[in-house]
This record gives C-alpha cells, structure tokens and sequence, in this order.
C-alpha cells in the first residue's frame, strides 16, 4: 500500500506496514530544477516541474503543492521582500498602515499567486492520482499577524474584540482557500499555523482554537483530510491543538515526538514529524539523516504517524540526504541494520582478526541481516554457495549475521557499510547487490591469482 | 520604600502598564508601573533604587518565566512595555548622572533576514536591565555592526537570526569585527542556531533565550 490510502489508513490509525512519508518540499523543489525560490514561487510551470522532480526522487506518500506563508498575505496587501532561497517575507502589514479590515476582500481563486497554484495542483493531482496532494493554508493566527504586525500580541490584552474580529476574517480567508485546494483535487488540506507557537494555552484556546476548529470543520464536511501543522516549539499548545479536532498534527523537531504521540493518541488523532531540518537534513550526512529518521520512525509506531521534516525543508539541502530518507522509509532490512548497529555502538566493537585469514585458503565473508529471513541475504548467500562446486576447498565461505556482536565487529573491521555484502579476503566486492555468477566467479578468480601469485612470488 | 518598589517589580513582571490598562484583568483600575515609577520619584526614592529594586526585577522574573516556558511572547510585551513606560520618568534622569546604563548592548537581525521578534524580545530584557541599546534592525548588513562597534566602544554585540539560510550571515559578521576589535564579545540567537555553530564561527556566546544573553553580559559587566 502506498500514497494517499497509506495515509488514509495512517489518519484512520489503523496499522500500517510501512510508515507513510512526506517530505515538506518547500522551495527546495526550486533547487531540484535549478531555480531559485523567487522564480520558482511566481510560476505555475516552475512548481509543476519542482514538485514532479520531487516526487521522482524521494517518492513519498504524500507531497504539499507549495509551502509559501505569504501567499494570501500578498493579496491581501502586505508588501513582500524577495530571497533568493527563502519563501519571500513580509515587509509591511495593512492594518498597521491605516488600511481598514472593512476595505479587505476574501482572495478570488485567480488573485495574486492563487492561480498558478491552483493550476500546478491540479496537474500534479492529474499526473499522480495515488499520491496524497497537500493544500497548505495559512492559519489565522499566523495571517492576522501578516496583516497587523506584532502589535497582535499586546492587542490581545488591551483590544481582544478587534482581534477577534481580524481573526475571523482570516478564518473566512482559509475556509475559502481550502475550498479552491479542494476544488483543485488536494487530499489533505493543512492548516499552518507558526505563530501560535509563541503564545500560551490561555490565549490560544482564545485565539486560535475557534478560528482552526471552523476550518477544520469545514473540511471535513468536505470529506477531506485536515492537518494542523506548527513549526516553532508548540509544545505548550499540543493538547489544545488537539481539541480542535484536525485529523493530524504535524509538529517541529524541538518537541518531543513520543511527548506529542501521547497526547495526540489519547485524542485519536495522528501525528506527525519531526526529522531535524538542519543539523541532519540541511548539515548532516545520509547516516545522520537515516539515523534521525528511524529515530522518528521507531518513536512514532505504525499507529497513527506520518514520517515529515519538522518543518519546510531548506533549499540547499542535499538531494542524497533525502533520498537517504526515502530508501530507508521503504527497506526495512536498512532499517534493522541501523537499529543493530546503533546498540552495538555502545559496545567494544575492537576484533582479533588473526585465525581468521588462512594460508591456504581463500576468504569469502558474506555480512547479511540473516539469510533465513532476509530476502536478498538468502539470495546473495545463495548466490555464492552455487559457485563452491567452481573451486572446491580452496575457499571458505562465512555468514555473519549482524544481529550477533561478533559480526559487527567483524563489520567495522573489515569497513563493510550495507547489508548485504561479500568480501573477498577482507574486501567489499560487492555490496546491495546480488551479482550475476559469472561477475562472483570472476572476482573469485581475480582474488585467488592475487593471493596465490603473492605467496609464490613471496 | 520597599513596599513600593515592590510594587513597581510586580507592574512589570505582570504587565500592568498603568491605570488605564485593562491588563492584567486582576489588577484593572489600579495603578500601573507608570503611576508608582513617578509616586516613588516624587516619595523621593533614588532613581537608580527604582532602577535596580524595582523595575528591573519585574523583568529578571518576566525572562525567568519566559525561559521555563511558564510565559509566552504576549506576556513578555507587555511587560517590556510596563517598563518602557515607567522608563519615561526615569530617563531624563539618565542625562543628570543620577542613574547610569550597566554598559552598551548592539543589536541586529543579520543580512538577509527580516524576522524581529526574537531580536525584539532580546533588545527589550537587556534594555529592561539598565543597559544602553543599539538597535541596528533587521537586514543588517555586517559592515553596519562593525560601525556600529567603533561609535560604541566596549559594547557587546548581538547577533539574530531565524533562517536557516541567513545564520551563514554570523559567521562574516563575528569574523569581520573581531578582526579590528578582538575584545569584543559577541553573542548569538536564534531558531537555527546553537552551541556548536557558536563554537564554528568563534562568537563568545550563545543564548538559548533573552535572560541567557541578559545573565552573560550581566556578568561580564560586574
């Protein structure tokens, strides 16, 4: 099972069999084009082709259209200030520049940047009608503060009414662009929301739960997927987010995921997140960003959760990083290889390798999970066992199971990275992949004129 | 006296600007921070007093709070704005020498980055102790914070950032002023950043919230 019914049945908490994955490409969808995030953000073709390229390589489950905060805040009249590979910023807020909320209109689906998203959904929905398809909406809290600056917070306070009013027109800003995602075929629609992050459960269940709760409503009269997503730190906030009965919670790497899969359990919603956007997917290596993926993905459980980034994924960050991401989403021997090599980390992995090499022989070591129940560790296990009859006693074939110690020492011994893998005489010869006979037997070959060609010469 | 400035502390922590403010709802229709900072001047008590044992308490206990999660950004406005208000009728006793700033804390958003909440909530805990604040902005550029070092010897500087893409930013910043000015000590903030990007690109300091950056220099000051 995969894309949209692995994450209906990921929403619905049912187990599943793989973890569903999807991968918060932002504008780095630009970069996998060549583009830069101003370009990519103002071109329905741009996105169209930045998030095809997207789904061609990581292949997720599910995938948001665009991940731009100041789309309906530009129609809206805030100025925006372009970056090269940044979502644009907002630069001026209307209602602080004496602009009436009464002169603000909810956005037509043509208005502004609306259109060519709408547009780009549209095809992308077309071109992979299995894959779930992300709406992104800004939440209301997050577009008032668009429209009247920081003076919101101290406003709660000393004017709540007026906000109130602002966020109700926000409220009927997402509703209506919720409708347009739907119209354009988005699956799941997700309400984002930052900068509810920075306020306490007091006023956030004055502020933002009735404004998110309506839309939520809304879309799930739709019969379409809701999602309320938070970057920044919401830990103080994820009960409450809860109670506003979204289908799914996606939350930032600063909280904690079996913090949040408590408490959105106990409320029978899903949940998502939260691999760490720079110091794995931005800095880090393909190790470090498989290693905090199974991290999230052993904390989450086949009940319930998403496997995403903690928030949009920055632009720059490596392609193989990512794909990392994605081969380890869908094998699960690569995943048990990690979790093995993760507990052996703590212990003494140093070898005596002397016995281990023979004079008169030939060392072919095959590391694999466990030939009996990994498939292709039987088949490269097997694949070496047919050749014997080639070259008889002269070599001596060794199964190391990296779920014992002793095969993981044998492992950094020898620099052996994947399972599976054959070594000829303490080399990695081949690795991943099963080789055809001939290739094996020729490699034998090769190895056995070395070691004996060196002992005559010797 | 002390009960007054205690007061004044408890203004401040629970943002109570003055009388007319509806917030906090428990403390409607009394006075404020305002009204006590003037009653206590006119009672009187030392400007510096009011200064120390007063207003700048409030907000030691407002950025304590903030860091343990027991307050939000909304809260600490308004405390920083029961302190600037209350800072009206103190300030002009700043030119008379009557009460002198702990030192100079520059301030900025790096280059390429326009966000200013976090750099706002800093600038306002460290002006809120008795310092002096430059505030250069957002989209700041590097040789702006070098100029800003020469006008302003033996400042602090600090640096914030929220995007991913703009910490880089620090890095040429940290480089360039230390280059003329070694002694300085520079401190940076910010979602992206932390210990170890403090250590790479040679700052002096990394404050994980504002009363972290308020303690360090605090320290360095006495």
């Amino acid at each position: 099972m995969k894309g949209l019914k692995l994450i209906q049945r990921a929403i619905n908490l049912q187990e599943v069999k793989r973890i569903p994955w999807v991968p918060f490409v932002g504008v780095h969808a630009a970069k996998l084009i060549n583009k830069n995030a101003s370009e990519f953000l103002k071109s329905e073709e741009l996105i169209y082709k930045g998030v095809s390229e997207a789904i061609t390589k990581y292949n997720p489950d599910g995938i948001p259209i665009l991940f731009d905060l100041q789309l309906e805040a530009e129609v809206l009249g805030c100025e925006l200030i372009w970056a090269d590979e940044n979502p644009p910023s907002v630069v001026s807020h209307p209602l602080q520049k004496g602009i009436l909320l009464s002169d603000l209109r909810i956005p037509n689906k043509t208005d502004g940047r609306i259109g060519i998203t709408l547009n780009a959904a549209k095809r992308i929905k077309n071109d992979h009608p299995d894959l779930a398809v992300y709406g992104l909406i800004t939440g209301p809290f997050t577009l008032a503060l668009h429209l009247l600056g920081t003076d919101i917070f101290m406003k709660m306070f000393m004017e709540p009414d007026e906000i109130r009013m602002i966020l109700d027109f926000c409220t009927a800003v997402g509703k209506k662009m919720s409708e347009y995602y739907i119209e354009a075929g988005c699956d799941v629609i997700a309400v984002v929301d930052p900068m509810t992050s920075q306020i306490d459960p007091m006023n956030f269940n004055q502020f933002v739960s009735p404004y998110v709760s309506e839309i939520f409503t809304y879309i799930r009269s739709r019969e379409k997927i809701s999602s309320f997503f938070v970057c920044g730190n919401a830990e103080q906030n994820i009960e409450e987010m809860c109670k506003c009965k979204p289908d799914n919670i996606s939350i930032d790497e600063n909280i904690d995921l079996e913090f949040v899969k408590n408490i959105t359990l106990k409320h029978k919603i899903s949940f998502g997140g939260n691999i760490k956007l720079t110091v794995s997917l931005l800095l880090g290596n393909e190790n470090d960003c498989q290693a905090d993926a199974l991290s999230c993905m052993d904390k989450g459980g086949l009940k319930g959760f998403i496997l995403a980034p903690g928030c949009d994924i920055p632009m720059d960050t490596p392609v193989i990083n990512l794909q990392a991401v994605s081969n380890l989403v869908f094998d699960e021997y690569q995943q048990q290889v990690i979790r093995t090599m993760d507990n052996a980390d703590a212990e003494e992995t140093e070898i005596d390798l002397t016995g281990h090499w023979k004079p008169d022989k030939l060392n072919i070591d095959i590391f694999t999970l466990d030939s009996s129940s990994c498939a292709p560790c039987k088949y490269m296990v097997e694949a070496v066992n047919k050749i014997i009859p080639e070259f008889g006693k002269v070599v001596e074939i060794k199964e190391f199971k990296i779920k014992e110690l002793e095969s993981i020492k044998m492992m950094r011994a020898l620099k052996v990275k994947n399972i599976p893998s054959i070594c000829i005489e303490g080399e990695v010869v081949f690795s991943s992949q099963i080789p055809p006979r001939e290739k094996l037997i020729t490699a034998v070959k090769e190895k056995l004129d070395q070691k004996f060609a060196k002992k005559i010469n010797g | 006296m002390e009960s007054l400035l205690n007061e004044i502390a408890h203004c401040v922590e629970f943002g109570k600007i003055d009388l007319k403010s509806p917030y906090p709802p428990d403390m409607k229709g009394k006075e404020g921070a305002a009204e006590l900072t003037k009653k206590a001047l006119d009672e009187g008590i030392p400007a510096k007093d009011i200064l120390e044992k007063g207003l700048i308490v409030g907000m030691a206990k407002i950025g304590i709070k903030f860091r343990a999660n027991e307050v939000f950004v909304p809260q600490v406005l308004m405390s920083a704005k029961a302190m600037s208000t209350a800072m009206e009728h103190i300030k002009p006793l700043f030119i008379t020498g009557a009460v002198k700033a702990k030192g100079t804390f520059i301030i900025g958003t790096v280059a390429g980055d326009l966000h200013d909440i976090g750099k706002n909530l800093v600038s306002m805990m460290i002006e809120g102790n008795g310092w002096n604040v430059v505030d250069l902005g957002v989209d700041v550029k590097p040789e702006k914070f070098l100029e800003a070092v020469k006008e302003n010897p033996n400042s602090y500087v600090g640096l914030s950032a929220l995007l991913t893409t703009t910490m880089v930013q620090m890095e040429k910043i940290v480089s360039l002023i230390k280059e003329d000015h070694p002694e300085t000590k520079i401190l940076i903030g910010g979602a992206p950043v932390n210990e170890n990007f403090k250590n790479k690109i040679g700052a002096d300091f990394y404050a994980p919230d504002p009363q972290g950056a308020v303690e360090y220099i605090n320290a360095g000051a006495a």
